[in-house]
């Protein structure tokens, strides 16, 4: 299975997934720890993550996926919301607590 | 190593704005852009907008990128 589908399958199977360096307990880059902060402070429980650092195919993969060069890159639902920037500004505006709860913002 | 001048003239080279202030040390940085072109557009459009205007330099280049991306009037009233 070629890394695209992989991540395909990771992002539609899972209702969470964050593509990180390191893991939740050793996030080895401040945006990657900040992220995973983030989704703390929204009281997600569970999160799918992968560690790109150990997945050099994901890792180069990711980025071709949602046309986004950075990581880390957070997914609910199997859509790509964002990286850690929009992700801080979303927890600020309260956007990403009401995503992450599944209610429905108004629009 | 990179400047932070050196990022801003980047952005300004590949996109239409109004504003663009970039600090840095070089790995890591940080740039609030200004763009009639984020009008109608989500965050990540916008940075998608950013890192199309950085392209290849943003792979080998620039270690890290934090970024604000607002319209003149989102500048305006923030």
């Amino acid at each position: 299975m070629d890394a695209q589908e992989r991540i395909r399958q990771q992002v539609t199977g899972n209702p969470v997934v964050l593509y990180m360096k390191g893991t939740p307990q050793f996030p080895q880059c401040g945006f990657s720890a900040s992220a995973v902060q983030i989704l703390k402070a929204c009281g997600v429980e569970r999160v799918f993550t992968v560690n790109v650092l150990e997945e050099p195919e994901i890792r180069q993969g990711i980025k071709e996926y949602a046309n986004w060069p950075t990581i880390p890159q957070l997914y609910v639902n199997g859509e790509f919301v964002g990286g850690s920037d929009i992700m801080r500004e979303m927890y600020q505006s309260g956007e990403l607590q009401k995503l992450l709860t599944g209610e429905k913002t108004p629009s | 190593m990179v400047t932070p001048e050196q990022v801003q003239s980047y952005i300004e080279k590949g996109l239409q704005c109004s504003a663009v202030r970039v600090v840095g040390d070089g790995e890591h940085f940080e740039a609030l852009v200004v763009s009639e072109a984020f009008r109608g557009k989500s965050r990540v459009q916008r940075h998608q907008l950013v890192y199309a205007a950085l392209g290849e330099r943003m792979r080998e280049e620039i270690h890290a990128l934090s970024m604000r991306t607002l319209t003149p009037e989102e500048a305006a009233n923030g």
